[in-house]
């Protein structure tokens, strides 16, 4: 045997590695029902943010507290120590790592779906239908 | 109908532009096409597909003057100016405008691309007609993603000169019906704006240097596929050499100058995260110097010659495919910094078609390439190039699978969530990658072709593995890593870079025209070694203790308020001032060392600031301090950015309703009313023609019992009711109390009471991070790049 082919053979010995790593390694999209029956591990949660309610944040404390609806409609609130990101409140979709707690979610990052291009040109045929300009 | 105020003149120009620039390139590859497989009729068709690139080349920069025109001139009238610029933008800006929209970076592509072109068309001697038929391939494809015209019901392509009132989403709206909607319509006097994270002198740089990376990835790949098309397998390497080591200093300058970007500007604190949007850049460049090396080892020892033109070819498929993973808009969830949607299919063609048409090309080809039929030496050096390029390659696949997991879900139909720790993942992988890398970039220079004699070897690299052992002890003990892992990894990188200097002033004596090699390996082992030091180091000094979980701070922030000096890691830290100075909020934060006689002594100041953008949000930057060894970055995560009216410092109104003689509780104090008088005659300025007038008297008392008095009047006079506030101040605590109306039937009045600004300290929270060594990166990318520029210039030199 060539000694390249060795090479080779261990080539595609890393590439399997790598690609079961990923399936290993990925985590899951729950609800906030499912992190809950394991509470304190983490898990990823997508979630659409309340605007309703109270979304506060306050600096001398370093936390944000919101309330997120998951993909099953069921309502947590949600902690996350550390300032609040820009444009918090246009945000449509919350993707957020962290764990279960009695009280709530509590949150290690959260990343926020922006509002898309289009989303402005609804903003202003929603202004220019809904208000008069004359 | 005449609308008022456009000018569809230089739209329509545009658009003929673009339209000229498609129908030219068509041209130029069919006719590029015809003279390549046609020996006889090369002559008459060689001209006429010059003239045709030309012809699209000029369309091109006609379509970019338009567009130039249009932004400079504020015609908010067309979508992409109102989207992407705005009245009070600076000048030097309006270039980034440009390139923020897709259809200006697809411009930007094809630009470089002409130029790459018209380069070819002189340069390419006998190679002109093949590679020219596929660079016009190319630009077909790219000049299609700005058509914006409708073939058989699809759109294709979307273009930069659309109106505002002809998109499809705004058809039948009102205003579009309405010929002065420029004049009324409020929306459009002023345009959106440019992002905020893009003022930013980087932004204005990096994209273009990024573009002429991606665009330069082409020649290689056309060299290659020219190659297989003409049967003349190894024929390319000579030509493509050059263009790709060309490719690799812009490309790698380009991503780097991303990285520095996002340290300088962004708030994620770091210049590396794993960003997709990074990530599909930074795997074509990996590639790319994996394709060098096996072209390098071809030349010297007839070997590598399949793997080296799938690399290339490998290159450029995959500048396609970081296009389509970051403007299709399927990364979505997992990053941060993507394009929204809309040319998705189209791109998912363009990226099909190359794939494709490679793949079954590179495979009917196979197997008439020649290979290397000889037993392989394991002590030679084309054998541990050719292993170096494999890491490279899996390197370059970990990334690419690992940033593919949205476009997995779709194929696979799954619904795996990014990991939890991405970056930690990546870096787990990468890391140990890295170190066999840096190592064989350190030994193979010493090694010969065909077969080393192993104990010269070892004398030649024994100097340095000691030496670059001692300094890493050092440097580890200085920083206090101790990790196994990464303690070999920095002993590695050290001994790649002394090993390099020595091969190039022992071997190479010194010549300046061979060291291209040394200097690149040199300044690649010493990005590695920054990369390492900055990043498995980096303290975050503003954080507290407390933690919420394992591994999970509960506060990495630091709480300044106004004045005080707090600690914070090695140093004390004063938020001093703030001011406002146009768009920017800029706070000045100074740093000090406290000396042992308990005196502080000035170190820096840093001047983070907030940019304010009403439209997009505001946006905090970072401002860091450097120094030769470390730096220290420091970043606003929270501030009032509240712009308080000088000429009215009073705020947080509250009611007051009291009677006579009583007294309520206001902000840590009594207040009383002691009197209210009617009619009373005081020197206001004529008192008799006073129709009422009502004096209330009142006396605030702290919680030491100290008070201080004040009177509040409320006028009426010809009907007209005036009130003349009174001001109390307490020892520096400020409040105004206006006389607001009478209740006779409680027989009470009511007062507005106010604060001033200045009684509650303005606050700010911020983040500190030191990066040590952080320097030794960017001094090993401007080395990596003057190498890489080095080796180009001296294989152009030897093909001529």
């Amino acid at each position: 045997m060539k000694k390249t082919e060795i090479v080779l053979i261990l080539l595609v010995a890393v590439i399997i590695g790598v690609i079961m790593s990923l399936t290993f390694n990925a985590s899951t999209y729950i609800t906030f029902a499912d992190a809950e029956k394991q509470m304190g591990k983490e898990f990823t949660v997508i979630g659409v943010l309340n605007k309703e309610k109270e979304i506060l944040f306050e600096p001398r404390q370093n936390l944000l507290t919101f309330f997120a609806v998951d993909s099953l409609d069921n309502e947590r609130k949600v902690y996350y120590h550390d300032s609040k990101p820009q444009d918090f409140e246009r945000s449509e979709k919350i993707t957020m790592t962290g764990f279960s707690t009695d009280s709530g979610f509590v949150a290690r990052t959260i990343l926020m779906k922006c509002p898309s291009k289009y989303n402005e040109q609804q903003y202003i045929q929603h202004d220019t239908l809904t208000s008069p300009i004359y | 109908m005449e609308f008022i105020g456009e000018h569809t003149l230089i739209g329509n120009l545009g658009q003929a532009f673009v339209s000229i620039a498609f129908a030219a390139t068509i041209l130029a590859a069919f006719s590029f096409y015809r003279s390549a497989i046609n020996e006889q009729l090369k002559a008459i068709w060689l001209p006429v597909a010059r003239a045709a690139f030309y012809s699209h080349g000029l369309a091109i920069i006609g379509v970019i003057s338009c567009m130039f025109i249009m932004i400079y001139n504020h015609y908010f009238e067309y979508q992409y100016v109102w989207q992407h610029s705005s009245l009070e933008l600076p000048t030097h800006y309006m270039i980034s405008c440009f390139w923020e929209g897709q259809e200006g970076s697809f411009l930007l592509w094809t630009f470089w691309n002409i130029i790459l072109g018209s380069i070819l068309i002189k340069k390419a001697n006998s190679w002109e007609p093949t590679v020219l038929t596929i660079v016009s391939v190319i630009q077909v494809f790219l000049v299609s993603m700005i058509l914006g015209i409708y073939v058989f019901g699809i759109k294709l392509g979307s273009s930069p000169f659309v109106l505002i009132r002809n998109l499809e989403e705004n058809l039948g709206l009102p205003w579009t019906e309405m010929a002065n909607y420029l004049q009324v319509v409020p929306q459009f006097m002023d345009g959106r704006g440019l992002n905020p994270l893009l003022q930013n002198y980087w932004m204005v740089i990096h994209p273009p240097i990024l573009f002429l990376g991606f665009a330069l990835t082409m020649v290689p790949f056309s060299f290659a596929i020219s190659g297989l098309w003409k049967k003349q397998y190894s024929e390319w390497i000579e030509e493509a050499l050059p263009w790709t080591y060309a490719g690799i200093m812009v490309l790698g300058t380009g991503i780097l100058m991303g990285g520095a970007w996002a340290y300088e500007a962004l708030s994620f604190g770091g210049f590396w995260a794993w960003d997709p949007v990074e990530n599909s850049s930074l795997v074509p460049w990996i590639i790319l110097i994996a394709a060098a090396h096996l072209m390098l080892i071809y030349r010297a020892r007839k070997a590598a010659l399949p793997t080296a033109i799938g690399l290339t070819i490998l290159a450029f498929i995959l500048i396609i495919y970081s296009t389509y993973l970051t403007r299709s808009g399927i990364l979505g969830d997992t990053s941060v910094h993507a394009f929204a949607g809309g040319l998705s299919s189209q791109l998912l063609v363009y990226l099909l078609t190359f794939t494709l048409a490679s793949i079954v090309l590179f495979f009917s080809r196979l197997k008439h390439i020649p290979s290397n039929k000889k037993e392989d030496v394991v002590n030679s050096r084309e054998f541990w190039m050719f292993i170096g390029s494999m890491v490279l390659f899996i390197s370059a696949f970990q990334i690419t699978w690992f940033t593919s997991l949205p476009v997995i879900n779709k194929v696979f139909g799954t619904n795996m969530a990014p990991p939890l720790d991405a970056i930690a993942l990546y870096n787990s992988w990468q890391t140990p990658l890295a170190l066999l890398i840096v190592f064989l970039v350190g030994i193979t220079q010493h090694l010969s072709y065909k077969k080393t004699n192993i104990k010269k070897l070892i004398k030649q690299i024994a100097f340095s593995l000691i030496l670059a052992g001692a300094l890493a002890l050092y440097i580890a003990y200085t920083v206090q890593m101790w990790h196994a892992l990464y303690l070999s990894l920095l002993w590695a990188t050290l001994f790649a870079a002394i090993a390099n200097f020595e091969y190039w002033r022992k071997i190479l004596k010194g010549n300046w025209s061979h060291s291209g090699a040394s200097v690149a390996h040199i300044g690649f082992a010493l990005v590695i070694m920054g990369a390492l030091l900055s990043n498995a180091n980096k303290r975050t000094i503003s954080s507290n203790e407390g933690f919420i979980a394992k591994d999970f701070p509960s506060n990495e922030n630091i709480l300044l308020e106004k004045g005080d000096t707090t600690h914070m890691g090695n140093y004390h830290v004063l938020y001093k001032s703030d001011t406002l100075l146009g768009i920017n909020k800029t706070y000045e934060v100074e740093y000090f060392n406290l000396l042992e006689d308990s005196s502080y002594a000035y170190q820096f100041t840093l001047h983070p600031f907030i940019q304010l953008n009403e439209i997009m949000g505001n946006v905090a930057e970072p401002a860091t301090e450097h120094f030769a060894l470390y730096d220290v970055y420091t970043h606003l995560t929270y501030a009032d950015t509240d712009v308080h009216d000088t000429s009215n410092p009073y705020h947080h109104e509250s009611l007051i309703n009291i009677k006579q003689g009583d007294s309520v509780i206001y902000n840590q104090h009594f207040l009383y009313l002691d009197s209210l008088m009617v009619n009373a005659n005081t020197n206001l300025a004529s008192p008799e023609a006073l129709d009422v007038m009502l004096i209330a008297k009142l006396r605030m008392q702290n919680m030491q019992g100290e008070f201080s008095t004040t009177q509040s009047i409320y006028a009426v006079k010809n009907n007209m009711a005036q009130s003349f506030p009174g001001f109390i101040d307490d020892g520096g605590l400020k409040y105004k109390f206006i006389f607001e109306e009478v209740n006779p039937e409680a027989g009470s009045i009511q007062i507005k009471a106010y604060e001033h600004i200045d009684n509650e300290k303005p606050f700010i929270v911020m983040k500190a991070i030191i990066f040590p060594y952080i320097n030794v990166l960017w001094i090993g990318m401007i080395l990596m790049a003057i190498g890489t520029g080095i080796a180009m210039i001296q294989l152009f030199r030897n093909k001529k």
